[in-house]
């Protein structure tokens, strides 16, 4: 009998086995014989159901931020940011132009590159993200809480403003980086005489804690180097910077060639923590300088533009010991730091292998003195004393590295068209996927911080070509998302992008979604021109300004009829939507109007600005189809001559 | 008697049990084998007759670089010749691939031998434009040429003759995504 | 008759639960509104489930014509009804105590779970004249004028109790706590004079 059990429990054993060795077999054989329909699923967000997480993808072009939900690849928003924007009237309406001045006046327009959001303790926090004009060089801070643009500072001595807008790991700074050295200050000068007379400025940006607010702390006035890409340092190597730079030749013509003849540029290290404890005790120097600094509040709803006059600069050679070079192969682009913050992960454009600096590495050969002479008086690290080991990739152009948290990095390669995930430490290549095609950026949710969400990775293309229905000659461009939880990656979707996505932020939809602000509270609204109910819309006229307080409401306007209008008035219409009701918006706009309609949400007030013509009767409606009534949502100006009498009369239901 | 009847009912379960498993097994791996087998799809693949040829499709047209195509098929970097670049490419003839010594392409072309192949042809291709012109200014400002595999190549001017690396260039052809210089002489490495 | 008279006040003084919570609860859903919109009813007004719930309740009401939910100086129930019941818990904790000290005997728990009982049916029957009047008594200028099949015009009003479809809206009607806390205690009450009268029996 106990032979008999004995028996038993072997032969149970054996068909436990046997069947798990099955399950595993039939699993895997499923996944490759139905290859694609498995795919499918991984990226199928049913109808109704919601993404794991959000995708910032930069509009590069577009001026703008587009928001998308990954896997799936959904766009949900477009952020106007730098650019005018019909869509809700960002740029359009008199509330929100102030976002767009600048030092040369209202730019309607710039090229946003590098979404950041921001961190506390290295890990991200959900609560701002900020983003880079690259054009006329601003940062901007937006709110993800009402996923709107809420600040724009302007960066003078800056052009090009690419190493941006990269942000320390408690969010006490935004970094802005130039990429084009200019004069400091600006003058007429020859432009041969660039080397050694023009700078690049780095500029740290100071976040205010609670409400986010940017204000310059200082500028760092380095060589006249053009300062690529930066990341800041994490953990161990918090309180530093690192900036790739190229042309160290200081070419000011025909760059790709002259800018290229140098084997090695620099990564510069900054840092800034001794920078900042300088200019506390009073370091640096006051320049004067003129740079535009906008903030739209919120319980206004309006933006108001400052003009400030004064930056503090500090040059290199007044606080030796804060900046360092560490030589790095071949115009290195992308500047990346690993999770733990030990390695500074350089890509040589041009090169084939990438370039990992050790930041234990760099401190021991600081302290040694290992360096090979200096540039204008910054020590240049021995290459052999601070690199910790390069990647032999086996690919071609490689641009930027994300990483997952599991001591894995992934490099874009342009030229080669591909992905290469390595392995931090043994730089060992232990999978390549080909992109679709001539990869730019990619981004790992949360991959630029302590703690990297390495499930998927999206990677943005710069050519698209038949990837998409033909669509003319001008395409969007591609994008895809890869699964990287496995070994190896698994190319899951292909998407196109708006504008020209340069980097992208990402995060895991819980940390926004219970934050995503409704509605905004009709009782909180500080607008000057709101009005707490319809019965108080009024008109009022103060010369050839007429302000019109209007109410919008499902689904009529508060008044519909107005009379008293001249031909060359200045009209201005309030509109305070009063909806207390999730996703009612209500829009405006006014025939032979110079300008957008606007959209206003629930609680908020907008004005649109309108100059009549002509002499008639001329209607508006509400551009948003807000209700089943919305067609009936409209109504009348009447425009008289400039010498009219007819007095200013408005009414809604003739009451 | 009744272990054994036991036993043999609990051994031709396990057999039932493999043999319903071993088919998915062996499908699995077959499907696998196929997916690896397949050229990986790539820019080189997209259908474009309008355009201005690329490198790889001048090189493609000409009948005195069959054995280069040959060799960028086989090394699968197709893709990278019809990347954005800029790229300049040094084409050596199907003359100068004959006079290499004896076995050394027949060898190469072994898939056994594709990143060696590659590496070999890339080193004949230079990130970035350079027509006749620039070559000449990089000789004359002494500067070498920077390929995509790291090496560094000498171009030397003598009279009207320039040659990169030993390599005479021949011909000069451009493409839509750069220059090909048809040179005599296959690159070694030193 | 001391359980049976603690029962009594307990009973009684969950009546004064109406006071903190809602008697009732209509929520209106519908495709558009994921999150739906709600009305809880207690006995000195209306209030939104969520904050601006009855602001848009009316803005939707008013397409079909329907009078603004009321506040509480419209109607005269949101004034007697936290007297009623004030004066029912507070008589039936007198009871519950003259009870405990042996003044009375338990008849009296039921004269006032009867009581309660009258008053309760006829706030019902008031509650549902209203929810009637209110869904029928539409104003003829009404932007939706919408007829049943028959040809006679289409009622609104949500149930009294249960789910009923309104155009694209689905209503719920049902009771909450507050309700609820009135049904144990007239429960208590009832209970309570069962007790009573059978630890009276056992004396006797």
């Amino acid at each position: 009998m106990k032979k008999l059990i004995k028996i038993h429990s072997y032969l149970m054993a054996g068909l436990v086995f046997f069947a798990f060795s099955c399950n595993q077999g039939g699993g895997s054989g499923s996944s490759n014989g139905a290859l694609s329909s498995n795919i499918a699923e991984k990226v199928y967000v049913a109808p109704g159901e919601r993404d794991e997480q959000y995708g910032f993808l930069s509009g590069g072009y577009s001026g703008n931020l587009t928001v998308y939900g990954l896997p799936s690849g959904r766009l949900f928003k477009e952020i106007p940011v730098f650019s005018q924007f019909p869509t809700s009237g960002y740029g359009y309406s008199e509330e929100t132009k102030p976002m767009l001045n600048t030092s040369f006046g209202f730019i309607p327009w710039d090229d946003l590159h590098h979404p950041d959001i921001s961190q506390t303790n290295g890990e991200l926090d959900g609560r701002w993200i900020f983003a880079n004009g690259n054009n006329t060089p601003r940062i901007a801070r937006i709110s993800l809480t009402t996923f709107e643009t809420e600040e724009i500072i302007e960066v003078p001595n800056s052009a090009g403003n690419h190493s941006s807008s990269f942000i320390t790991e408690n969010t006490e700074y935004v970094v802005a980086g130039t990429r084009f050295a200019v004069p400091v200050p600006q003058r007429d000068m020859p432009i041969k005489e660039y080397k050694s007379n023009f700078k690049g400025a780095l500029t740290f940006i100071a976040v205010e804690p609670e409400h986010g607010h940017m204000d310059i702390k200082f500028q760092l006035l380095m060589p006249g180097f053009n300062y690529d890409l930066s990341h800041p340092g994490r953990g161990k190597s918090h309180g530093w910077f690192f900036f790739s730079t190229y042309n160290t030749e200081e070419a000011n013509t025909l760059l790709e060639v002259n800018a290229s003849q140098n084997d090695k540029d620099f990564i510069a290290a900054v840092n800034w923590k001794k920078i900042e404890e300088y200019v506390n005790n009073g370091g640096g120097t006051k320049m004067p300088a003129n740079y535009a600094h906008n903030v739209y509040d919120e319980s206004t709803h309006t933006a108001t533009s400052t003009m400030k006059k004064e930056v503090l600069t500090v040059n290199p050679s007044e606080i030796p010991g804060a900046i360092y070079f560490l030589p790095t192969p071949k115009s290195p682009h992308g500047c990346d730091v690993d999770p733990s913050g030990q390695y500074i992960i350089g890509a040589g454009k041009l090169s084939a292998d990438i370039t990992v600096h050790s930041f234990d590495k760099m401190l021991a050969a600081i302290e040694a003195e290992n360096f090979d002479g200096d540039a204008y008086g910054i020590p240049i690290i021995k290459y052999e004393d601070v690199v910790a080991g390069t990647v032999q990739s086996g690919g071609l152009g490689p641009l930027h590295t994300e990483f997952d948290g599991r001591g894995n990095a992934y490099t874009t390669f342009f030229i080669s068209s591909e992905v290469v995930k390595w392995k931090l430490e043994t730089w060992e290549v232990v999978d390549r996927q080909p992109t679709f095609y001539s990869v730019g950026h990619l981004m790992i949710p949360g991959g630029n911080s302590r703690k990297p969400h390495g499930k998927y990775l999206v990677a943005m293309n710069k050519i698209t070509k038949d990837r998409y229905l033909p669509t003319g000659p001008e395409m969007e461009h591609s994008a895809q998302i890869y699964d990287i939880s496995g070994e190896k990656m698994q190319l899951l979707y292909d998407f196109p992008t708006h504008g020209e996505p340069h980097y992208a932020a990402g995060c895991n939809a819980e940390l926004l979604v219970n934050n995503s602000k409704k509605i905004y509270r009709i009782d909180e609204n500080m607008h000057p021109y709101a009005i707490k109910s319809p019965a108080e819309a009024k008109v009022e006229r103060d010369g050839n300004e007429v302000h019109i307080y209007m109410s919008t409401i499902r689904s009529h306007f508060t008044p519909d009829n107005i009379e008293g209008i001249k031909v060359g008035d200045k009209v201005y219409f309030h509109i305070t939507n009063h909806e207390q009701d999730f996703d009612v918006p209500h829009g405006f706009s006014m025939i032979g109007q110079g300008t957008s309609e606007i959209l206003v949400m629930p609680g908020q007030t907008k004005t649109s600005l309108w100059e009549p013509k002509k002499v008639g009767v001329w209607p508006f409606y509400c551009t948003d189809f807000c209700s089943a009534l919305h067609q009936e949502m409209q109504g009348y100006v009447r425009v008289s001559p400039a010498n009219s009498t007819i007095p200013l009369s408005w009414s809604l239901d003739d009451e | 008697m009744k272990n054994q009847f036991l036993i043999s009912i609990g051994l031709s379960l396990v057999a039932s049990l493999l043999f319903m498993c071993t088919p998915k097994e062996s499908q699995t791996t077959e499907e696998v084998a196929t997916e690896e087998a397949s050229h990986p799809k790539g820019q080189a693949s997209v259908v474009d007759n309008v355009s201005d040829k690329n490198i790889l499709q001048v090189a493609a047209s000409s009948e005195a670089h069959t054995t280069l195509v040959a060799g960028v098929e086989a090394a699968q970097i197709e893709h990278v010749l019809v990347n954005a670049g800029p790229l300049t490419v040094f084409a050596p003839t199907n003359e100068a691939f004959d006079a290499l010594p004896e076995g050394t392409l027949v060898n190469l072309l072994k898939p056994e031998n594709k990143s060696q192949l590659a590496t070999i042809i890339t080193r004949h291709a230079a990130p970035g434009s350079y027509d006749i012109a620039s070559l000449n200014k990089e000789a004359s400002k002494g500067r070498k040429l920077y390929m995509a595999t790291g090496d560094y190549l000498e171009v030397v001017v003598t009279g009207d003759k320039i040659t990169v690396a030993g390599a005479e260039i021949m011909a000069t052809i451009p493409a839509s995504n750069g220059v090909i210089h048809v040179v005599n002489k296959v690159i070694l490495p030193n | 008759m001391k359980k049976a008279s603690i029962l009594m006040i307990i009973g009684s003084a969950l009546l004064l639960g109406l006071f903190v919570f809602p008697l009732w609860n209509i929520r209106l859903g519908a495709p558009q509104y994921p999150e739906p919109l709600g009305i809880d009813i207690h006995i000195n007004g209306l209030q939104g489930e969520n904050e601006f719930d009855i602001q848009n309740i009316d803005g939707l009401n008013h397409y079909i014509g329907m009078k603004t939910l009321p506040k509480p100086a419209d109607m005269w129930e949101f004034s007697v009804f936290p007297k009623v019941v004030l004066s029912m818990a507070v008589i039936g904790i007198l009871i519950g105590i003259l009870g405990f000290i042996g003044k009375i005997s338990s008849i009296w728990f039921l004269i006032w779970f009867i009581v309660m009982g009258i008053l309760g049916t006829l706030g019902i029957y008031d509650f549902n004249l209203w929810l009637v009047e209110y869904g029928t008594d539409l104003d003829p200028n009404a932007i939706l004028k919408l007829v049943n099949p028959d040809g006679t015009p289409m009622k609104y009003n949500p149930p009294l109790i249960g789910h009923k479809k309104l155009l694209n809206f689905d209503a719920f009607s049902y009771p909450r706590l507050g309700g609820v806390l009135l049904g144990i205690g007239m429960l208590f009450s009832l209970i309570g004079y069962f007790l009573g009268r059978k630890s009276t029996a056992n004396l006797n």
